[in-house]
């Protein structure tokens, strides 16, 4: 129908104005791509090559070795990709664990003092994230989890749930009470109502907070570069670093492209795997 | 199947009492609709059966045990949503068998409990579809399907027709009651529309401000209301209503309408009107037992200038006025006059009405 229209009986203006703001669009998105591609194509060329001045975009050589030479930064970086995503996996699996209850609590329980206790917990999100960045560490320290992969989970799980824990209240929101006293009148329990009706239904607000602790934990860089010391438990984005300020001070250009790539490509596929949730997440009870 | 008793049952918000003192007895398999207008409390009752609101005061019994305290999961009720309420996520096949599983039945009995309900109901087709592809009567359907597979002891209905357009609405009534014949269950039905309580009900509860005006049979709330609510709220248009006084003697009653128009009581009513001699009286009478001019015992002509006229097919409504006070009448389109003319009409004072102006009960009962 809309091809219809769009093919026939609309006036030229009108057809000029969408090619413009089509080409207007494309240009935007080459704009916004091109360090992605950049960062690729860098980073399948011979090493020598990605120095080159003036430099090519592409290159007719293609290479591994750029990849293979990260290898040897400090203990190699699949062992920094391991630790990254047994981190992001950490944190994702605590921040639902967490956030869903909390949210079906706030959305579909009364209780005293919820108000306030809503207001506080979203209030923590005020708080900018260096300036307890010292007592964060003393307790981390007192707790025995310093230099450790867990003690950082719970880092990020902390400063992921106030926003978590909105977007899950939201999803409940936007839930028809009228189901839940359906289930109640079928005889479900609080939990056969929790996970057969409210968790598949809130199921986009779950990807979105899953894709908000994924990222945040996937990208931080202080907090890792603070609370961890020892090599072996670094994250991707400390690699990075490492890769950058090489010995003298030359940055290992090559490499450091390799390295953004790898740390770059779950991010994407995941964003692009999870879009469709995300966006109905996001804007779940805007409109009734 | 069982019998639904409530005792003096009050809800209420704060100081604000929603529902204040309802006391009912329905019987095994009685079908009794709650009607009234909107915040009228009927909701409010139909919820705090189904155990979805905290009953505040008094009591509620489904068979010979109080439900007070137990969850609307527990109570062996089913529910028929305003908006339906079917999951969306789950195929009609699985939002029927929902409430069977949780009861943790054998997977074959379900799915022969599930095949009998869809084949009664005409939804076997329907039954791996998703409730956003089904027509508004289609959901509809499922979720009486939902409601019968579990067999409960009562069936509750919260304005289920609401949503539908007005030819449905029809269908799907006589549906519901053709149902309740081939499965009788003791149901509570909830509606707004007077024209639903009274052809579905066995008995018609109406409700006003969260009490009960009348509890009766659908034929009994249209002659005999018993008091000036149920009468204005039963029966479409509504009865017209004009400040009158009851003069004469207890052999010779006659109405004294504020203009001065004289009505003569028929004897066959005088009886219930004497012990009221001479005190002012809301005069109540239906549209319909108003005519054009007639010469019947009983019948009363009054003279009037006609201000309106609504053809309608078979009847026309006339409106007129009497003193200050405007009336309506149903007449024969074939009588019908014309508007701005003068006419003879006739009131059937055998069907007339009284009310206490103060209290606003009938004083015929």
């Amino acid at each position: 129908m809309r091809k219809l229209t769009t093919l026939h009986g609309r006036p030229a203006s009108e057809r000029l104005g969408d090619a413009a703001l089509l080409l207007i669009s494309l240009l935007l998105a080459i704009f916004f791509l091109m360090p992605i591609v950049w960062s690729v194509a860098n980073s399948f060329k011979p090493a020598a090559e990605a120095l080159a001045n003036p430099v090519a975009l592409f290159s007719k050589a293609f290479s591994l070795e750029n990849y293979r030479r990260l290898e040897d930064v400090g203990a190699g970086w699949y062992v920094y990709a391991a630790n990254s995503v047994l981190i992001a996996l950490g944190t994702i699996v605590l921040t639902v664990l967490i956030a869903v209850p909390a949210g079906y609590g706030f959305a579909k329980f009364r209780f005293p003092g919820q108000s306030l206790i809503f207001v506080v917990v979203m209030a923590t999100m005020m708080i900018p994230f260096q300036s307890i960045l010292t007592p964060l560490f003393l307790i981390l320290k007192f707790l025995g989890l310093q230099n450790n992969l867990f003690g950082l989970v719970l880092v990020y799980t902390t400063f992921q749930l106030p926003f978590s824990i909105f977007m899950m209240r939201n999803s409940f929101d936007a839930i028809p009470s009228a189901l839940i006293e359906a289930a109640r009148i079928d005889g479900a329990s609080q939990w056969a109502l929790l996970r057969r009706i409210m968790m598949p239904l809130a199921l986009p607000g779950v990807a979105t907070v899953a894709m908000f602790a994924f990222l945040n934990s996937w990208n931080e860089f202080l907090a890792a570069l603070i609370f961890l010391s020892d090599q072996n438990k670094f994250t991707l984005p400390i690699m990075l670093v490492n890769v950058s300020s090489g010995i003298y001070g030359i940055i290992d250009w090559g490499a450091l492209q390799a390295g953004i790539t790898v740390t770059m490509f779950p991010c994407i596929v995941l964003f692009l795997a999870l879009q469709r949730y995300y966006v109905r997440g996001l804007t779940a009870g805007a409109v009734k | 199947m069982a019998r639904l008793q409530l005792r003096n049952v009050v809800k209420s918000y704060g100081i604000h009492e929603a529902v204040r003192g309802v006391s009912l007895d329905i019987d095994d398999k009685e079908f009794v609709v709650f009607v009234g207008p909107s915040g009228c409390g009927k909701s409010t009752t139909l919820r705090m059966i189904a155990g979805l609101e905290h009953i505040s005061r008094g009591e509620i019994a489904i068979g010979d045990e109080v439900v007070n305290r137990l969850g609307p999961g527990k109570r062996d009720i089913a529910m028929v949503f305003q908006n339906y309420a079917l999951y969306p996520h789950m195929s009609v096949r699985e939002n029927i068998a929902f409430c069977l599983e949780q009861q943790k039945l054998p997977k074959a009995e379900i799915q022969q409990r599930i095949a009998t309900a869809a084949e009664t109901l005409h939804i076997t087709e329907l039954l791996d579809r998703r409730p956003g592809q089904l027509s508004g009567g289609q959901r509809q359907r499922v979720a009486m399907g939902r409601a019968i597979v579990r067999n409960p002891k009562v069936f509750l209905f919260d304005e289920p027709l609401s949503n539908l357009d007005a030819k449905l609405r029809v269908k799907m009534r006589t549906e519901i009651k053709r149902l309740h014949q081939l499965i009788p269950t003791t149901t509570v039905y909830v509606t707004h529309d007077q024209v639903e309580a009274m052809t579905m009900a066995d008995r018609v509860v109406v409700m006003n401000k969260g009490m009960v005006e009348q509890m009766d049979e659908p034929q009994k709330l249209y002659l005999k209301p018993a008091s000036k609510f149920v009468a204005g709220f039963i029966g479409s248009p509504s009865m017209n209503f004009l400040p009158a006084r009851l003069a004469g003697e207890a052999t010779d009653l006659h109405l004294v309408l504020e203009d001065g128009t004289r009505l003569a009581v028929p004897a066959s009513r005088a009886d219930d009107f004497k012990h009221h001699l001479n005190r002012s009286v809301i005069f109540g009478i239906r549209p319909e037992s108003i005519s054009s001019h007639c010469d019947r015992p009983g019948w009363v002509p009054i003279d009037a200038a006609v201000d309106l006229v609504e053809p309608l097919g078979a009847t026309s409504m006339v409106y007129f006025n009497v003193g200050k006070t405007g009336l309506c009448a149903s007449i024969d389109s074939e009588f019908a006059p014309k508007a701005r003319t003068r006419l003879p009409f006739s009131i059937n004072m055998n069907q007339m009405h009284l009310f206490d102006p103060e209290t606003e009960r009938s004083l015929a009962c």
